[in-house]
């Protein structure tokens, strides 16, 4: 019987070893992979940062219009916060490249997966970037038009502008992520709809008269401010 | 826009013509001219020349009188000739600006195709404009050597205040040159400014947009041409569209602004500034005039500098900004825009516009709440001056943007150094 026994602790030893052994290229093959992927992302990280650093991007980055993000950055520099990032990314594809090197079917599975999930979070990315650019623009524009007509609310109407394209941008960044599905476009509309509502509602209803006010008052300062005074500008 | 999209049996006409001495532009902005009475009064003023004088009349009259081009137009004297072109119709698109310039552009090419001795451009609407007119702006170049005529206007105290506060001052602080009416919008070229303008706009077509109104003196004064300036009295201008003021100073600083960054090797070498010749005698101006309700203008300045503060600071340096809230909390009775304050804020704007700091059409229609300010300013302080003050005003207004060319150097040399 304790041959047997022993026979068998044998027979189990050999098969977790060999199944160890078979495992090794695999681990080699990951920790290769990482240290691979560590000297480039540290490469190119020097080589972006320098780059970055040559153009003064966390000067430039808040006339950009992303004058929060030296706030959430290491240091207070988006360079290091990009650079870092950017290193941060080589380093998980590497160890995703080292994983599927293990040839199990549920770990190629998952990197098969996760790189298929990476254009919809690229893309995410840049909507929400042509987001911030657009909205920063057009409450720009706003900002500047409703001041030149002297209205008194132009903060307000430039701020209500730069929500509205914000969280268009974001529905539209959470759809591509496929977060929330339904929910996000449910909410979406009607929040979209509920502010359209409620701004017509303002307009039309209750600041009605205040406005038609305003705007004769307007209409009438700059009709009668062009015929009394003899002012000319060429 | 030049000759190249003038239709071909057009462009067939003005080759057709052989040659001219004199081509002269007529360009009303509301093309309500009439062809006859334009080839008479060119015909009066050449006729006071000392020398026979072929001359083609240029005119945006587009509904006007197509049929008689290149034929005798007017008058029948032996020695001097008026032949009328009348421009095609102008294109729908761009602003009103946009398709003053191309009709400058095309007086041009006219004048280059047909070896004009001398061009003479008139914008200003037909009521006020006399042979006389005509005359002033021709007899200098065909008859003095003079390469640029530029306009003299009699004005109100409170009329030309773009061209007051910003276009004249500037023109001379970068320049060296003392011209009232750098932009015009009447002058009188010598063939030789001519070909220069065509030759520049020519190079500049890839890069920078053709303004040739808005580079008019840098051309000149780049060259090594004569400019003198004549009197040709009052201007009579449409009235003033408040609610368009930001267009206004987009569409005309712009040019301008973009002429400041493609002529700086050239102004930098400048140092001071010196009368130019003038002729005629200009009559006074009325002493009325006075009397204009600021409250507005205060109104609009006070709300820009309590909402505009983020974008101007991406201009404006932050002790510039901090007389600005300062200058905003004042009574209208102590509302003073100081002289070196307004120049700095012009250079801080031509800075701006050349490093693009924020889009060029946000940063001059953001300009517009300070240039009110001033506006408010000047009338304050100048409301019971009479014409004599005015001018020892805006002489103290130009010496003050000489005073402040340097910081300009220093800024466009060195803008980091300076950044806000």
């Amino acid at each position: 019987m304790w041959e047997q026994i022993g026979q068998a602790l044998n027979q189990s030893m050999v098969r977790v070893l060999s199944q160890l052994a078979s495992l090794l290229p695999g681990i080699l093959a990951l920790i290769l992979a990482l240290l691979v992927s560590a000297v480039v992302a540290g490469v190119l990280a020097a080589v972006l940062r320098r780059s970055l650093m040559s153009v003064e991007f966390d000067r430039r980055l808040p006339r950009w219009g992303f004058p929060t993000l030296a706030e959430w950055s290491p240091s207070k520099s988006p360079t290091l916060l990009v650079t870092r990032a950017i290193a941060l990314i080589i380093m998980l594809i590497g160890f995703l490249v080292g994983v599927s090197a293990f040839d199990v079917a549920l770990t190629s599975q998952l990197v098969m997966r996760l790189f298929e999930y990476l254009p919809n979070v690229l893309a995410a990315v840049v909507v929400l970037v042509a987001g911030t650019i657009i909205a920063r623009f057009l409450a720009r524009s706003v900002l500047i038009g409703a001041v030149n007509m002297n209205l008194q609310y132009a903060p307000l109407l430039s701020a209500g502008v730069k929500w509205l394209v914000m969280v268009l941008a974001v529905a539209m960044a959470l759809e591509h992520l496929a977060i929330g599905g339904g929910i996000i476009r449910m909410a979406f509309a009607i929040l979209f709809g509920g502010i359209v509502l409620a701004l017509a509602l303002a307009v039309g209803l209750g600041s009605k008269e205040l406005v038609s006010r305003s705007l004769e008052r307007e209409a009438s300062r700059t009709a009668a401010q062009g015929s009394r005074e003899p002012v000319s500008h060429l | 826009m030049a000759l190249d999209t003038v239709p071909q049996p057009e462009l067939g006409q003005i080759e057709g013509m052989g040659g001219a001495d004199l081509v002269v532009g007529l360009l009303d902005a509301e093309h309500k001219g009439d062809a006859g009475a334009a080839c008479g009064m060119v015909h009066e003023a050449i006729g006071r020349l000392s020398t026979a004088v072929r001359a083609v009349v240029v005119s945006n009259n587009s509904t006007g009188n197509p049929a008689p081009t290149g034929q005798p137009a007017a008058g029948d004297s032996q020695s001097s000739s008026v032949l009328y072109y009348s421009l095609p119709e102008p294109k729908a698109a761009g602003t009103p600006f946009e398709r003053l310039m191309d009709a400058y552009q095309v007086v041009f090419a006219v004048g280059g195709r047909l070896g004009a001795r001398a061009c003479c451009v008139i914008r200003s609407e037909p009521r006020t404009l006399t042979p006389q007119w005509i005359w002033r702006l021709v007899q200098p170049v065909l008859e003095m050597g003079f390469d640029l005529v530029a306009p003299r206007y009699t004005r109100l105290k409170m009329e030309g205040l773009l061209n007051r506060s910003i276009l004249s001052p500037l023109s001379r602080a970068l320049y060296g040159e003392r011209v009232q009416n750098p932009m015009g919008p009447d002058f009188g070229l010598s063939g030789k400014l001519l070909d220069r303008i065509l030759g520049e706009n020519a190079l500049k077509r890839q890069g920078f947009p053709i303004h040739p109104v808005a580079s008019m003196v840098s051309t000149t004064v780049g060259g090594g041409l004569q400019i003198c300036e004549s009197s040709l009295g009052t201007r009579v201008q449409p009235p003033t569209n408040w609610a368009d003021v930001s267009s206004l100073l987009a569409q005309v600083l712009g040019p301008v602004f973009l002429d400041v960054e493609s002529n700086a090797p050239s102004w930098q070498r400048i140092r001071g500034s010196r009368p130019v010749p003038g002729f005629g005698a200009l009559e006074p101006a009325s002493a009325e005039g006075g009397g204009v309700d600021v409250s507005r203008m205060l109104e609009s300045f006070q709300l820009g500098t309590q909402t505009l503060q983020d974008v101007w600071g991406l201009v404006l340096p932050p002790g510039t900004i901090i007389e600005l809230r300062k200058l905003s909390r004042l009574p209208a009775e102590q509302f003073r825009m100081t002289d070196d304050l307004w120049a700095s804020i012009v250079y801080d704007f031509v800075l701006g516009h050349r490093l693009r700091t924020i889009s060029r059409d946000h940063l001059l229609r953001s300009m517009t709440p300070i240039y009110l300010g001033w506006i408010a300013s000047y009338a304050i302080e100048l409301e019971t001056a009479g014409p004599q003050d005015v001018e020892i005003r805006l002489e103290q207004l130009s010496a003050a943007y000489e005073d402040r060319k340097p910081y300009l150097l220093s800024r466009w040399r060195w803008p980091d150094r300076f950044n806000p």
